[in-house]
């Protein structure tokens, strides 16, 4: 198994069940992938990665009952603070300071997309090709009229799956939005996907996935070749390691997985020059307590300048704690990652000062920068550029000999979602295991 | 706009054949980002823009009928 995320760890879990020797190879010195846990008081954890699960994430619900996880709900009473243009303001409830009507153009819109594209095989949606050739952002500049449609626009999509308009297709916006349950779904918090969160961090679900699977997960041991002969498969890491195999996941994101350097090659590759890096960049600011609920505010906020283009209340419930997590989304996720640790931390006041006036000083600022990070490359997950679903899709889960595929990637059910991941783990564990009988019947 | 044909727009935007002229959008599964479609489709058929909060003064089928007759604000 090369990657120890959710999809890497549950493929592993199902495979160590059924009674095969496992190994699981992890590049980082840390379990868990796109989840991270950040302790932002001593016994509390807020979500430096993946943090929220509905209830249609049936899956990922079972995996956490069986690791005796509980959800939380993400609290979100109070008011918002809106800085759409005009100076702040204060809302009751989530609703932005904009033309309705215009902004239900705009859902009218996706809508219809999500509504067309093909969720088991994107690809073969009636005009694909059409939809796959256009960025999001030359859409919206034909399709969107009123100036307030066009400017929640980005914000919705760099909220919704963490993508600049101007780098991902049509086609992959609509699989997304589609994917995850549909755009009223996918943004929602109560009954919806942003309903709860771990108790204690989703962190702690790769940490309990391994513990479990102890020995068999190699820490620092990152995969740079995969070599498949007649009797079976070696892999490769960094430092000279050979493993030998029946057979490989790759669990890894699209991204990482073409980097890797596979004999023979691949028929097809995992990624092109379009695909792009979810971006997503996660500031947590630690209070004592959540100040804002004093104020009769939730924390959320919405503006339409950065760095944080959306907050929400992270605090860690029954801990002493308040937490205002911030989201930098889209593009400018890469120009806040590229600012030096002062600039992003002086950025990030100024920008809470206006947000939110009395808020005392944090007593910490924890950055979590995924555009960056070297064995993610991007977070929520891949985005998928203009040609890739025509390119990529076919192929996204046929396994290369004895390769087989993994990660939320490869799921197009609840895609870039831990759901996702962890519905891959099961396929390609359920996989691995048919092909059994071919793929290590001795010669 | 009357009553029926405002139920039957509660009914599409919910995807709730349930919903009857008293049914209250944010209790058969509507939540803003969905009331949002209900104006859209308002001002596209009736030619009346409605703003969120006239929305939020009538949830219902019949009492969006009768601000929508109502006439525009």
């Amino acid at each position: 198994m090369v990657g120890a995320g959710l999809a890497g760890l549950t493929a592993a879990a199902d495979l160590a069940a059924a009674g095969v020797e496992i190994t699981v190879l992890e590049a980082r010195d840390r379990v868990g992938g796109r989840t991270h846990g950040i302790e932002v008081a001593p016994g509390a954890w807020a979500d430096g990665g993946a943090a929220y699960l509905g209830d249609r994430h049936t899956e990922l619900h079972k995996l956490m009952a069986g690791l005796g996880l509980a959800a939380t709900p993400t609290a979100m009473d109070g008011g918002s603070r809106f800085a759409l243009g005009g100076g702040e303001k204060t809302r009751a409830g989530r609703f932005p300071p904009l033309n309705a009507v215009a902004l239900g153009e705009l859902f009218d819109l996706l809508y219809d997309l999500t509504a067309r594209v093909r969720p088991d095989a994107p690809w073969l949606t009636p005009g694909a090709a059409g939809l796959d050739a256009v960025t999001a952002a030359e859409w919206a500049a034909g399709a969107l009229r009123h100036p307030d449609a066009r400017l929640f626009f980005p914000l919705f999509l760099g909220e919704m799956m963490a993508a600049d308009p101007a780098s991902v297709s049509v086609l992959h916006m609509a699989l997304y939005l589609r994917s995850g349950g549909g755009i009223r779904y996918l943004n929602a918090f109560s009954g919806g996907a942003q309903q709860d969160r771990v108790l204690g961090g989703a962190h702690q679900i790769a940490e309990r996935l391994a513990a479990q699977l102890g020995a068999r997960v190699r820490l620092n041991r990152p995969v740079r070749a995969i070599r498949q002969d007649g009797g079976g498969v070696s892999v490769h890491t960094g430092d000279g390691e050979e493993h030998r195999a029946d057979a490989v996941v790759v669990a890894v994101p699209p991204l990482l997985a073409q980097s890797i350097d596979y004999r023979p090659g691949l028929p097809a590759p995992r990624a092109t020059t379009a695909t792009g890096r979810g971006c997503a960049v996660k500031v947590q600011l630690v209070y004592r307590e959540p100040y804002w609920h004093a104020h009769g505010l939730s924390g959320w906020s919405v503006s339409a300048t950065g760095p944080l283009l959306s907050t929400v209340d992270d605090s860690p419930p029954d801990a002493g704690a308040g937490v205002l997590t911030g989201f930098v989304t889209g593009a400018e996720a890469y120009r806040f990652a590229a600012l030096d640790p002062a600039a992003r931390e002086a950025e990030t006041l100024r920008q809470v000062g206006e947000l939110f006036p009395g808020l005392p000083p944090p007593d910490a600022v924890h950055v979590s920068d995924w555009v960056n990070e070297p064995y993610s490359r991007g977070c929520y997950a891949a985005v998928f550029g203009p040609g890739d679903w025509l390119r990529l899709g076919p192929g996204l889960r046929t396994p290369h000999g004895r390769v087989h595929w993994a990660g939320t990637e490869t799921s197009t059910e609840f895609f870039g979602l831990m759901e996702g991941a962890i519905r891959s783990g099961h396929r390609v564990a359920a996989e691995v295991l048919s092909s059994h009988a071919t793929l290590w019947r001795e010669p | 706009m009357n009553v029926y044909q405002a139920t039957v727009l509660f009914r599409r935007v919910l995807e709730n054949p349930q919903v009857t002229a008293e049914s209250d959008f944010f209790h058969a599964g509507g939540d803003s980002l969905l009331a949002t479609r209900v104006l859209s489709a308002v001002a596209r058929e009736y030619g009346v823009e409605l703003t969120f909060e006239d929305f939020l003064l009538a949830p219902t089928p019949a009492a969006l009928a009768s601000t929508v007759t109502g006439g525009p604000r």
